[in-house]
């Protein structure tokens, strides 16, 4: 009691600016640790930027699908309040304790009421809000039938009739007198998360985008071939309405600083982006359509890009024309568009027409996040994104204040989706420790056994406004309904979700003693969650409900056809009463939770995430292979950007040592493992004694690194001469005055990497390079430092050192894989020779040093070793493979697993360090929790009919099936992700998926039939 | 284990056409395993018959049921009650179930579902190979593992014959030549002078030649 | 015959297919009312027994709508799915049902006008191929 009082005098919440993947994942995070968060958007749905994408690369998933959960779990969540249409005006005070001032527009449309039913869209569609891109009012201003809220918002400005306009509403929700609301909150910590905005190239009056209709940004060609897009999907030249038959990309349009107004800085996401949208296409029209890439360099650099670049290369036939167009001409009279470009190893002028040209736009801030940049009292740098610390890119100059995703800096949605778990993990150590008061347990009334009751059903359909009662007759279905097999109650509900409704439905489940429901209503996906918890209120079990889909899959799919469409809204009620009967009481597995953690890695990574998770107050074991903690850090000197990362690594060893929630173990070596997400149990031997002991805990956090690479290529490890980057950044740092004596010094990039042997990038290689040749210039100017590489792929702010190199003197030479540098021993020194495209000849230098860019490989031996003994899968390259590379990108596919550094894929500190935060994020909301519930939809073996024929085994796509020592097949629920693949197959029909029982479907199949056989 | 296959559903509607109560009996044990005969392939066969027999216009009521394992006596004896209801027997058993299923009912017609076809092995999901013959003499131990008796086309006990190219067998490049694997095997093991022993001619009698066999323990029969 | 109103089942995964049909809703494309959505929570979990049970009962047609290759969910539900059709169309030939039926369809969640297409196809294939022999012989 005195804890909760406390709570109440102390600002416990976390403010979220932007309702985007990346402020929901902070939100979420916040809210699963049991962190209050105030979620706030100017936009009048959350979602952001991903809700436009067709699909995200490089699964090519369908993005709806992939970000809809996150929606609607960021709308029931208990611990956020979710704000529209909302603002930050004013930020006073400071860390632990700041005051904003919040400002919301007018909806005009009440969220209680609205039902999200249309009807104000069908007779006004010009008054109701819908903006994203190329045209409006395509296909529903719903902009998704995930959207979350599930409701409208009107644009009163463009209505001229409002009192039409709200009679026209069923749920009578709009509200013209709507105002804007002004409010006061207090919270500890502030996380920016607003997204940035697309480059608008209209002013590049030679790139025609204004006037040609055909030349349009990669966002809008995106919206083109989406489903849910203006045309519905269709692939079409704007201006002709015909399918193109060549479509070009140009990219780098507003990055790196090349044209008028564009950042300086590299966008990071465009080359994949348009990768995608090419092989997207070929997939879709193969030999109907070419597609052809202009670019500079190709930037793959995240995890197995490069392989979707080979992909878009070898398997998809997409053209890539290393040259940068200057103009897009539309020669009179025609509609091709006209381009002309050069190619590298010519000077000759080519022109080539197409039908569609697609501009890549990068990413830019927007006036609105500057002005909130300046609200908050954070500082930006000179691109107007916002400084933030040298190891710790989401913490910002004003202490409590932190950024995640495209406000940060440009940047995909993995990487996004990384710095919000880990904006979380910051925002969440200035908060007071709470103890969270067991609201569930208040509320939730005792469950009735029902399990010997006769089924007593209550059906209760929805008119939904005009959506179902406008096209079928409610009362008849309710009639019919109430003539079926254990119907107990029937009755129309009008709006079964409004408040009204759901409460008469509560009461009429107790007072009646019903123990099964049925709805007749809109879908399941959307509502199921709501009915089960009304039932859960009402006393009985929250699987007992069935809803018939009468709205989504009836009245709005046969409104012409009203006769039909009620003959099949009774069918579909018929078929779900036939079902629930047979439902069963369910529980949701729940297992006690073990608050330690084990940290596989004493890399900085694995370092980081200790810390934070030891300052929370858990016991962390961290477990370090090698004698020695800080791993590959240990033989870095400095940053990019002149981070000193010796004395960043040593104050962390020191922390770690002397915290005493952390217990370290030096030359560990895991030998094995069991129990399931939070009980674990693991064995190692550790010490110089190998000492074998067993730990006890609830996640186990990956961070085992990766190695730097070493191939026999180019001489080295033949002559000092030849050294790789890491050796040389030493060398420097160690050697200076004979640095001073060097005349040439050579670079070669991707030795060991982008090869058909290791085919990804390693990423780091080329800021490396760039770091060492500014370093060498600076003791030396008069060195001649050649870069020889193959793209140059220094992504986001790296792109200004690439362009101060260049500035500098380094010589960059493009070199192809099938012709690559030579290198021969020359006395102490090593002549290099290369093919100059230009020149078309080949040139020697003869270097004083050779520095090869080698990158970094899996650690194999010990992945392979934790892969077997943690039972986890690993990409092709070796790397540990995260559960979903788009929006799980930390957490692995076992439960309680969790995945960071680069062990995950190769990457520099700062993105280590990142990753190291948001994996004690996503660990805090395990571990915040005192049981696991691992749901009900789980697969269950009969044992006495299991035949042990290992079918199930091998059908399960996650392995969870065994045979037990009973010898007949166990599946663990806190395993089983609930597909039911082994249910299908399995011979004996011994397996049974909770949910969607066989004699469920079958009840479902039969029930349609009826009239028909009988 | 013993494999099956669900034969022709024309051949099973030929054998019960003149009935009406169907018993359709499974087995929970090699059949099942096998995806032939197990209550799911009850199921489907109950199913497909009902439909076939609606559409020739005849009735037909098919109670179904599986057995632990149709071979034993015992598990037999559980149908007893069921078989009073019943015109005739459709088993999907290996044909010792069937067999055991006529012996023990001898006034009701029993008819196999399922043709028998080989002891086999899983390879993978789905896939079942043959593995043995029960010649009654296992050569194993000197062939490295490998049967020639049942993976050899011609069954041969001293090399390959003329047909073993690149490791496959004549009759299809999908069968492996039994005796390149022995040869790998021996020569991975080590112990590839036991290809030079001849091996004498075999004797077929243990393997069935001197007519149908059968074991007894002395110390468990009785 | 003339009058003859298919009864088609579509087993519809919970992910995508079940999902795009809710998008033919918002977006308020028609299709035959003829269609029948059962939902399952992967594709990969249609029993060969549920299909042949839906033909016994009486319907004239039955397709299972998964995800696009690639995109399951469960990794590869509907490449599993759609084996198991291949299976059951065979085995629907044996006992004289026409296997085009019954069919594999692959959706995602956005393409709502795509799954009431496929409705609008496949209810118009069953209208041409005619009842069901089962059901019209079940009808005499």
């Amino acid at each position: 009691m005195q804890n909760s009082k406390i709570n109440q005098n102390q600002n416990n919440k976390v403010l979220v600016v932007g309702g985007g993947l990346g402020g929901i994942r902070t939100a979420l995070d916040l809210a699963e640790a049991k962190k209050d968060v105030v979620l706030i958007d100017n936009d009048y749905t959350i979602g952001g930027l991903m809700t436009q994408l067709d699909r995200t690369f490089p699964t090519n998933n369908c993005d709806l699908c992939t970000i809809a959960p996150h929606l609607s779990e960021s709308n029931r969540e208990d611990h956020i309040e979710l704000l529209t249409m909302t603002t930050v005006t004013n930020v006073t005070g400071e860390k632990g304790n700041f005051s904003v001032t919040l400002t919301s527009k007018p909806r005009y449309i009440n969220l209680e009421r609205c039902t999200a039913c249309g009807d104000c869209l069908t007779h006004f569609p010009e008054c109701v809000n819908f903006h994203p891109g190329l045209d409006h009012r395509a296909p529903t201003c719903m902009r998704y039938p995930q959207a979350t809220p599930q409701a409208y918002s009107i644009d009163l400005e463009k209505c001229t009739d409002v009192q039409a306009l709200v009679k026209i509403c069923p749920a009578r929700a709009i509200n013209p007198d709507d105002m804007p609301i002004k409010r006061q909150i207090q919270c500890a910590s502030i996380v920016l998360s607003p997204g940035a905005s697309v480059f608008d190239p209209s002013h590049l009056d030679y790139l025609g985008y204004k006037n040609l209709p055909d030349v349009v940004t990669s966002l809008e060609y995106e919206r083109i071939l989406s489903a849910s897009g203006p045309t519905g999907g269709k692939l079409i030249c704007p201006s002709t309405g015909k399918q193109p038959k060549r479509v070009a990309w140009i990219q780098c349009i507003g990055s790196r600083g090349l044209q008028k107004e564009a950042g300086a800085y590299c966008s990071h996401a465009c080359c994949m982006f348009a990768l995608k949208e090419a092989i997207v296409t070929k997939e879709r029209f193969q030999d109907d359509i070419e597609t052809t890439i202009f670019y500079m360099d190709m930037r793959t650099f995240g995890k197995d890009y490069e392989l979707y670049l080979n992909r878009a290369k070898n398997d998809y036939g997409v053209r890539f024309l290393r040259s940068r167009p200057h103009s897009i001409l539309q020669p009179e009279g025609k509609t091709d568009l006209l381009l002309t470009y050069t190619k590298e190893d010519s000077t000759k002028q080519f022109e080539e027409e197409f039908d569609m040209v697609v501009l890549s736009t990068g990413f830019k801030t927007s006036e609105e996040s500057r002005l909130l940049a300046q609200r908050v009292g954070i500082e930006l740098n000179s691109d107007f994104f916002p400084i933030t610390e040298e190891f710790n890119p989401v913490v910002t100059t004003k202490p409590g204040v932190y950024v995640a995703g495209t406000f940060e800096g440009p940047k995909d949605i993995p990487e996004t989706m990384v710095q919000a778990s880990a904006a979380a993990c910051m925002a969440a150590a200035d908060l007071p420790d709470i103890i969270d008061e067991p609201k569930e347990l208040q509320e939730a009334p005792v469950e009735r056994d029902v399990s010997l009751e006769e089924p007593k059903v209550g059906v209760f359909i929805c008119d939904c406004g005009e959506n179902i009662g406008g096209i079928v007759n409610v009362e008849n279905l309710v009639a019919h309904a109430a003539t079926l097999p254990y119907v107990a109650v029937a009755k129309a509900e009008g709006h079964g979700c409004s408040r009204t409704s759901m409460e008469d439905i509560c009461q009429t489940i107790v007072e009646e003693g019903l123990n099964r429901v049925v709805i007749g209503g809109c879908s399941p996906r959307t509502h199921q969650e709501k009915f089960q918890d009304l039932l859960q209120k009402a006393g009985i079990n929250r699987y007992l409900v069935d809803i018939a889909n009468i709205r989504d899959q009836v009245t709005w799919v046969h409104s012409g056809k009203p006769k039909e469409a009620e003959a099949k809204a009774k069918e579909l009620i018929a078929m779900s009463i036939a079902s629930v009967v047979r439902a069963q009481p369910l529980t949701d597995h729940t297992l006690p939770m073990n608050k330690n953690v084990l940290v596989v890695g004493g890399g900085v990574t694995g370092m980081t995430a200790s810390l934070k998770l030891a300052e929370r107050g858990y016991q962390v074991y961290l477990a370090e292979k090698n004698d020695k903690l800080g791993g590959i850090a240990n033989h870095l000197v400095k940053t990019l950007e002149g981070g000193d990362v010796q004395a960043y690594l040593s104050s962390m060893v020191e922390k770690v040592k002397s915290h005493k929630k952390i217990q370290v173990m030096t030359r560990a070596l895991i030998v094995d493992h069991s129990g399931m997400p939070g009980m674990f149990t693991t064995g190692m031997q550790s010490g110089p004694q190998m000492f074998y002991k067993q730990i006890e805990h609830g996640i186990t956090i990956l961070a085992t690194g990766a190695q730097s690479n070493r191939p026999d290529q180019y001489l080295l490890g033949k002559t000092p001469a030849v050294k790789t980057q890491l050796e040389t950044q030493r060398y420097l740092f160690e050697h200076p005055d004979k640095v001073k004596q060097w005349e040439n010094v050579v670079m070669i990039q991707c030795v060991g990497s982008r090869t058909p042997e290791n085919p990804n990038c390693s990423r780091i290689c080329c800021q490396n390079a760039i770091k060492n040749s500014l370093a060498i210039l600076d003791l030396n100017p008069e060195a001649r430092v050649f870069i020889l590489y193959r793209d140059m792929r220094t992504y986001g702010f790296q792109e200004e050192y690439y362009q101060k190199a260049r500035e500098r003197g380094v010589i960059f030479v493009r070199y192809d894989l099938e012709k690559p540098p030579v290198v021969e021993e020359a006395g102490s020194q090593v002549d290099v020779t290369y093919y100059d495209t230009i020149l078309g000849m080949d040139i020697t230098v003869t270097a004083d040093t050779l520095c090869l860019s080698t990158g970094m490989i899996a650690d194999h031996d010990t992945n392979e070793e934790l892969s077997r003994v943690f039972k986890l899968p690993r990409t092709e390259d070796g790397y540990f493979l995260e559960d979903h590379v788009k929006l799980r990108p930390v957490d692995m596919p076992v439960p309680g697993f969790f995945v960071a550094g680069t062990a995950h894929s190769p990457k520099l500190i700062r993105e280590s360090v990142t990753q190291a935060n948001a994996v004690a994020a996503r660990a805090q909301t395990m571990l915040a929790r005192d049981q696991i519930s691992l749901g009900a939809a789980t697969a269950k073996v009969d044992g006495k009919l299991c035949a042990a024929c290992l079918i199930c085994v091998r059908a399960c796509p996650f392995n969870v099936p065994y045979i037990n020592a009973d010898g007949y097949s166990e599946i663990d629920p806190a395993k089983c992700h609930g597909c039911g693949m082994c249910v299908a197959e399995c011979p004996a029909k011994a397996i049974q998926l909770m949910q969607f029982e066989d004699d469920r479907i079958l009840a479902k199949v039969e029930q349609l039939f009826e009239r028909i056989t009988a | 284990m013993i494999t099956a296959e669900r034969k022709p559903l024309e051949e099973i509607i030929e054998y019960i056409k003149p009935f009406k109560r169907i018993l359709l009996l499974g087995c929970n044990e090699c059949v099942t395993v096998c995806s032939a005969g197990g209550r799911k392939e009850v199921g489907l066969l109950a199913s497909g018959l009902q439909m076939a027999r609606l559409k020739s216009g005849t009735d037909i009521e098919i109670q179904q049921h599986t057995l632990e394992r149709q071979c034993d006596p015992e598990y037999v004896e559980e149908i007893v009650s069921m078989i009073d209801g019943a015109d005739a027997v459709l088993s999907m058993a290996c044909g010792c179930g069937v067999q055991q299923l006529a012996m023990r009912y001898k006034e009701i017609p029993v008819f196999p579902a399922v043709n028998t076809k080989f002891m086999g092995a899983s390879e993978r999901q789905g896939v079942w190979a043959e593995r043995c013959q029960g010649c009654g003499d296992c050569l194993l131990g000197i062939t490295g593992g490998i049967c020639p008796i049942s993976r050899c086309a011609k069954q041969l006990m001293n090399g390959p014959c003329g047909g073993s190219t690149t490791g496959k067998c004549e009759i299809s490049e999908d069968v492996d030549c039994a005796w390149q694997l022995i040869w790998d095997r021996l020569k991975a093991l080590g112990l590839t002078e036991r290809y030079l022993d001849i091996m004498p001619a075999k004797d077929w009698r243990s393997g069935g030649g001197s007519g149908p066999r059968k074991i007894i323990r002395e110390d468990l029969a009785e | 015959m003339e009058n003859f109103e298919p009864v088609i089942v579509a087993f519809c995964c919970h992910y995508c297919a079940y999902t795009a049909a809710d998008m033919a809703g918002t977006q308020r494309l028609p299709y035959p009312a003829n269609v029948k959505i059962i939902r399952i929570p992967c594709s990969g979990k249609i029993d060969t027994l549920h299909i042949v049970k839906a033909f016994e009962k009486g319907a004239d047609g039955v397709y299972v709508a998964g995800c696009l290759e690639g995109d399951c969910h469960f990794k590869n539900g509907n490449v599993k799915a759609a084996k198991r059709v291949a299976y059951v169309q065979k085995y629907l030939e044996e006992i004289g049902l026409e296997s085009e039926r019954l069919e594999m369809v692959n959706i995602s969640a956005g393409m709502g006008h795509r799954f009431a297409e496929l409705a609008s196809t496949m209810t118009e294939k069953i209208r041409k191929l005619g009842p069901s022999p089962v059901k019209a012989a079940a009808a005499l």
